[in-house]
């Protein structure tokens, strides 16, 4: 039976050890945000004992999606609560025009003649690529052709659609609205064309919810990137992907330094173990399946690309263009969806 | 005894038992869903699960596979107790305070303590974690503790504050009449009798604290990993079963401190008398 | 008796409390109303543009109707099935008590993340209540249950049933037992005897749960978009997309401030309701 005043005493002991804040950075660490997921199991573990043994400086790994990461560093403006963002395009200028990185020299990596020069710029190294496309349950439905199948039957009723609030569904529905006489800065003929199959449409969905909702046969066709699928087909769901016949979609994954961080230092030293040529080889293989960023390293056949070069022949699409008009958008499909 | 049931009390048994059913069969079924996938052996989590393994819990107690979901269980534990002891000492006294205050700064105080239950999550974190930062402070565990105790409190006033309006004010004042001290009311007269009040809110703090995404989305750091928030990724990006069987662990430990408790404190006797 | 020190003693006890929600809860609220006061998302000008763009537009009066209105729906549903468990649960034997206990906190134990995957397999096109129903025959096409408004309520129904209970129960099985018993004797029905005996009787328990489950079921932005999908639009998603997807910080906070005074007022409108019932009771 507890007291009242042992309960004080132990409430007081406990509260006062847990009161005391983190000590910030102890020397020979860096703090780096990741995306929870493959990103974070392999930067676990192929990046962080990788960066212990080259430079003794331990990484530390937060998981977090891209937006959630600015949303956090905008909200901690000059006391990060991370060294390095991991990044899409879309929040990256976003954060770039919130002012949230430091710059960044490419020359100060050992490793910068390895990578491609277009993937080294004042803010950042990009260490990734992904690729968006369609994916389908193949036992159910047959393999569609590209964008313009989904909104015709057989695909249209068991379609899983999401929104713009990430990279992947802004990118699938601009691509939609291409197939219709759309742009990258006109999506209109997107939200014309699925209002009026919209109430064929199996769900429309948080783009988190996804694929629970693929995998209990809610929706049998999405779109999504080719890490998910290789994901969800490594654990035995009923999942292909599909390069839709107008082409993929690719975007770069870019990492950044954080404005006001004290591990500036690390932070490069992290960087440069990334793109070194043993982990960027690591981590090609399964179940990891990343795009390598730098060129010593072969790409293995079961990727979707030959090449780094092929990167080209893939669908990019221009985010400064896009990201102001991104607001408007999220609007409108709230607007033209809702029931 | 022996009254002949007529048949509107017949009704009666009938409707309120087909309800409750109801609220049961509703309160069950997910659980037993969530149950039975844990034990699925498929790689993924997925219904009707196929053959029966205790693999997930065995991934799941392993700790070279599981380390980070043990780091994040330790933290949401810890902050979980944490906020929950402050909540139950604030929030106990606080209800005790306004029930006995007929003033408009009482009601006035008893709405905005109840107000971060309405004040969506995720407006709370951003706002918190810009004003820890404007006063100097990084986010650490004991910013989460003061987040969590602020959203989980309101439970705690709620049900302390609703057994305290069923208390008889004679009650008090005639102990006190009698020319018992104040504390000695409290204690004697007071406490056991909303201790129901004061356990229901705080295992809802608890369970709420545990359960908690966005405050600790924007509070938490690289060393505060929290547990919902890393269920939430294993979730999106790769359907783990392990989520299902923490969910399993979580109800065999609730139900063994159900049974401790039992023993020891009778909380359901207390409950009843 | 109540002197000026036993008053100002009473006082003193929410002090502790009020003074940490100052700290923090009323600053970081405060700040926040701070924001809404900017007309741009990087937050250099001043002035009243995202308040007048928000109330502007009347898809968002929508909006915070259809959130209150799913709040009093997810509290008549709770309501319904969960106060004659209730009344099942005081009538019980104290070991079944426990049992019923156990069973009644369950949803608490399920994490938010797996239980909204637990409503996918059991309200979705291929989902448990499909395929019983297909089975026995009832139905010959999938009903549409996920995603939809129904589907939104019953699945949180089970989260908030405990919301409900816990106070409910509190509040319940400390109700004189002869009370009804009495009742039964002047020859009451046991419907009588719940609507003008129970039924006031447990009225600050109830007062308690409809406002703890009014407060949960709309602001639940997890079970709302991932059960109702995100055709179904409530403030909650509103907040997320402006605060986490595009980061316009100022219309994010005018629309947290709508919900959190379109909720305070019905609660302020409910809990006067209780209190008036709870005064009736004790005159």
């Amino acid at each position: 039976m507890f007291t009242r005043r042992r309960m004080l005493a132990g409430a007081t002991a406990l509260g006062g050890a847990a009161l005391l804040p983190g000590i910030a950075h102890a020397k020979g660490s860096v703090t780096a945000a990741i995306y929870p997921g493959t990103w974070e199991d392999a930067y676990r573990a192929i990046v962080m004992p990788a960066l212990k043994k080259t430079y003794d400086v331990d990484l530390e790994l937060q998981p977090l999606f891209a937006v959630d990461e600015v949303a956090k560093a905008k909200a901690a403006r000059g006391a990060p609560p991370f060294d390095c963002f991991v990044l899409d395009p879309g929040p990256r200028i976003t954060a770039i025009e919130a002012g949230l990185f430091e710059k960044f020299d490419g020359k100060k990596l050992s490793n910068a003649s390895k990578v491609p020069s277009a993937f080294i710029d004042e803010w950042g190294i990009c260490v990734g690529a992904q690729v968006v496309g369609i994916a389908y349950n193949p036992k159910k439905l047959p393999r569609p052709k590209g964008w313009k199948d989904l909104l015709t039957d057989p695909w249209v009723s068991r379609l899983g659609i999401t929104g713009f609030q990430t990279t992947f569904g802004t990118v699938s529905l601009i691509e939609i609205a291409k197939q219709f006489g759309g742009s990258e800065t006109n999506i209109d003929p997107a939200l014309v064309e699925l209002k009026k199959v919209l109430s064929k449409i199996a769900a429309v969905g948080q783009p988190a919810a996804m694929p629970g909702l693929f995998q209990q046969g809610q929706c049998d066709v999405m779109y999504t990137n080719t890490q998910t699928v290789a994901t969800l087909k490594g654990k035995g769901v009923d999942i292909d992907f599909v390069k839709p016949d107008t082409g993929a979609v690719a975007f770069y994954t870019t990492l950044h330094i954080a404005k006001g961080s004290d591990a500036i230092e690390n932070a490069y030293k992290y960087f440069d173990t990334v793109v070194s040529t043993p982990v960027q080889e690591a981590l090609t293989k399964a179940p990891y399946n990343f795009l390598p960023a730098n060129k010593d390293v072969p790409i293995p056949p079961d990727l979707p690309m030959k090449s780094l070069d092929e990167m080209s022949t893939y669908v990019l699409h221009d985010w400064a263009k896009i990201n102001p008009l991104r607001a408007g958008w999220i609007e409108k499909f709230n607007k033209e969806m809702a029931k | 005894m022996g009254r002949r049931r007529s048949f509107s009390d017949i009704g009666y048994s009938f409707v309120i038992g087909g309800l409750a059913l109801l609220a049961l069969v509703i309160i069950v079924t997910p659980v037993v869903v969530v149950l039975a996938m844990s034990f699925g052996e498929g790689q993924s989590l997925k219904f009707p699960p196929t053959g029966f393994t205790f693999r997930w819990y065995a991934e799941l107690f392993d700790a070279s596979q599981s380390r980070q979901i043990h780091r994040a269980v330790g933290n949401s534990l810890e902050v979980a107790a944490l906020s929950t002891l402050f909540g139950v000492l604030l929030g106990a006294l606080g209800a005790l305070g306004l029930s006995r205050s007929r003033s408009k700064a009482a009601r006035l105080g008893e709405s905005l303590f109840m107000s971060p239950l309405v004040l969506p999550g995720i407006a709370f974190g951003l706002a918190a974690l810009m004003y820890f930062t404007f006063i100097g402070l990084r986010p650490s565990l004991g910013l989460i503790v003061a987040g969590h105790m602020i959203v989980t409190v309101p439970f705690i006033l709620r049900t302390t504050g609703a057994s305290l309006s069923q208390l008889d004010p004679a009650l008090n004042d005639s102990s006190q009449s009698l020319g018992a001290a104040w504390l000695y009311t409290l204690r004697r007269v007071t406490l056991p009798l909303i201790a129901p009040g004061i356990a229901a809110g705080a295992f809802l703090a608890f369970m709420s604290s545990i359960d908690n995404v966005p405050v600790s989305l924007f509070l938490s750091t690289a060393r505060t990993d929290m547990l919902p928030i890393r269920m939430w990724g294993m979730m999106e990006s790769s359907l783990d079963v392990r989520i299902a069987a923490i969910s399993g662990v979580l109800i065999a430990a609730a139900f063994v401190l159900m049974l401790l408790m039992e023993w020891t404190v009778g909380l359901t006797r207390r409950m009843r008398d | 008796m109540t002197t000026l020190t036993a008053k100002l003693r009473d006082w003193q006890l929410a002090l502790p409390l009020a003074l940490a929600f100052a700290a923090l809860f009323l600053a970081p609220l405060l700040l926040l109303l701070g924001v809404t006061f900017f007309n741009d998302d990087r937050m250099t000008q001043p002035g009243l543009a995202q308040w007048a763009k928000f109330f502007g537009d009347p898809f968002n009066y929508k909006v915070i109707a259809d959130t209150l209105l799913l709040g009093v729906k997810t509290v008549a549903a709770t309501l319904i099935v969960g106060y004659p468990l209730a009344l099942v649960f005081v009538d019980l034997s104290p070991r079944w008590q426990r049992v019923l206990l156990f069973v009644i906190v369950m949803p608490l134990l399920l994490s938010v993340v797996v239980r909204t995957f637990a409503w996918i397999v059991v309200l979705g096109h291929e989902g448990l209540v499909n395929t019983l129903l297909l089975r026995l025959g009832v139905i010959t096409e999938p009903l549409k249950l996920l995603q939809t408004e129904l589907g939104l309520v019953i699945s949180l129904t089970q989260i908030e049933m405990p919301l409900m209970l816990l106070p409910l129960i509190s509040v319940m099985s400390r109700l004189e037992p002869n009370l009804r018993d009495a009742a039964a004797a002047l020859g009451a029905s046991r419907w009588r005897t719940l609507f003008t005996v129970i039924l006031p009787l447990s009225m600050p328990g109830l007062v308690a749960g409809c406002l703890l489950v009014f407060a949960s079921s709309t602001t639940a932005f997890i079970s709302q978009t991932v059960i109702g999908g995100v055709r179904l639009i409530y403030l909650p998603l509103v907040i997320w997309q402006q605060s986490l997807v595009v980061f316009n910080w100022p219309l994010a906070a005018v629309a947290s401030m709508a919900l959190l005074v379109s909720i305070l007022t019905v609660i302020a409108a409910l809990s006067w309701l209780g209190r008036r019932a709870s005064g009736a009771v004790h005159g």
